[in-house]
């Protein structure tokens, strides 16, 4: 479970996050949606502190990841982040990029770690690229290396940050089709993604984020039907 | 003028020692300067400012002041200060490990700045500890990036590595002075060794050619 409260986030004079307050229960597939500049990436980034947060706390299962007594080491080992760039590492092949952190960080055998990234490589269907190295792979085939990267450390909560949106039109839908997957297996998502079907389609709520406020949290089918606010409304209008 | 090679033939053997001398002392250097280079460039990334202060400070004695001085200092200076009697090569490995990771720490760490940052992230995200990070992930791109710069600086150091014949090391160089002195012949051990040393620098060309195509074999 994720819980923030009242979280706020500056870059120099520029405050991004406007004291933000949500909560995510164990097992639920968030959307995090707004436009850009809105705060989005920068909330997720807070949520494994890859942004220190202004102000404000950040809670996994109960725990107070902003309190310095925290170790975000082993809380990250617990989340599993996707990135709209894949950011694998080009020097390892796929096979090492999806072994490196269990071996190195979770401790498993070799062998053990292997048995596992082959499993995940057959679920977003690329085994038979286990021993390419990225630069030989698609943007979509990319994207799913990296997602199976990020379940291979088997967290309970998965981020995405726009993992569709460096990719060409024809590759979003494999991208898409392995989070919806991924969605029915009861993890926790968070996804931060311009993809207004799939949002509709495999979130259980929609959290719109405008000027660094947390505008509107509702269902799908309330919020892309009869919005609230009329910033969203006005965003509904130019998306849809 | 004449030249006459055949003189110094008898002295051929005394000559190609020293290439090993040269070889062993230049590799020496290199890996103590490569290694004191790298932790150099993590103090310049380092938060902490007086780690950063300490490493640009250390760097702009090096490269503010001549090699040969900082031989000297070493090799003349040290056993005055500190009353050990320091061998000629250990004068010279200590100052060019020194002075070369002064430059290659520059080039480090602008290796690791052109690392996308987004690995940094991905680590992180993972949960990898800093020091694995950058053991596994950051400093292997890093060196691939940089590896024509440090190719280079190899071969300064190579050629440089002639300057400790100022202090007595029996190198290459001192000993084609050596044998310039015993015969009186100084063209033609001079030229030996300077072709000796030509070789030697094409031949670390190649190695290192092979070794950037190795290493580019993950593009």
């Amino acid at each position: 479970m994720i819980r923030i409260e009242h979280l706020v986030k500056s870059f120099g004079d520029l405050e991004v996050l406007k004291d933000i307050s949500t909560e995510v229960p164990t097992g639920q597939v968030v959307a995090i949606i707004g436009p850009s500049g809105s705060g989005k990436s920068t909330l997720l980034r807070c949520i494994n502190l890859l942004e220190i947060p202004t102000a404000g706390h950040v809670f996994i299962d109960g725990m107070d990841i902003t309190s310095p007594k925290c170790d975000i080491l082993k809380v990250r080992q617990n989340i599993g982040m996707v990135f709209q760039h894949f950011n694998l590492f080009p020097h390892k092949t796929v096979i090492e990029n999806l072994t490196y952190a269990p071996i190195k960080v979770r401790g498993l055998s070799k062998a053990d770690a292997s048995k596992l990234g082959l499993d995940l490589l057959a679920k977003v269907g690329l085994s038979e690229k286990a021993n390419e190295y990225p630069s030989r792979l698609s943007g979509g085939q990319k994207q799913r290396v990296a997602i199976a990267r990020a379940l291979a450390m088997e967290p309970d909560i998965m981020l995405f940050d726009e993992p569709t949106s460096a990719l060409d039109p024809e590759m979003v839908k494999e991208v898409l089709d392995v989070m919806k997957a991924l969605a029915n297996t009861g993890i926790t998502m968070a996804i931060v993604t311009h993809e207004m079907g799939f949002a509709r389609e495999v979130a259980d709520r929609i959290l719109f984020l405008d000027g660094g406020y947390l505008v509107e949290d509702a269902p799908p089918e309330v919020f892309f039907s009869s919005p609230k606010s009329d910033r969203a409304q006005q965003f509904l209008e130019k998306v849809l | 003028m004449n030249l006459d090679f055949s003189q110094i033939l008898p002295s051929l053997p005394f000559i190609l020692k020293g290439i090993l001398v040269t070889l062993q002392f230049t590799l020496l250097s290199a890996i103590l300067g490569f290694t004191l280079g790298t932790l150099l460039s993590l103090l310049k990334i380092s938060n902490l400012k007086p780690l950063r202060w300490f490493a640009e400070f250390y760097t702009s004695i090096f490269r503010g002041t001549p090699l040969i001085l900082q031989l000297a200092l070493m090799y003349f200076a040290t056993p005055q200060l500190t009353g050990y009697k320091i061998t000629p090569i250990e004068a010279g490995v200590i100052t060019f490990a020194l002075n070369s990771a002064a430059y290659s720490s520059e080039t480090i760490r602008a290796g690791i700045m052109a690392v996308d940052k987004g690995q940094r992230e991905a680590s992180m995200s993972l949960g990898v500890p800093y020091k694995l990070m950058m053991l596994d992930i950051i400093l292997p791109q890093a060196f691939k990036n940089i590896l024509p710069a440090l190719v280079n600086e190899s071969i300064a150091l190579l050629k440089d590595s002639a300057l400790v014949s100022t202090i007595g090391v029996l190198d290459l160089m001192r000993r084609a002075q050596v044998v310039a002195g015993q015969t009186f012949l100084y063209f033609e051990p001079l030229i030996v060794v300077g072709v000796i040393y030509y070789i030697m620098v094409m031949g670390l060309t190649q190695a290192a050619q092979v070794l950037e195509r190795r290493m580019r074999r993950s593009d």
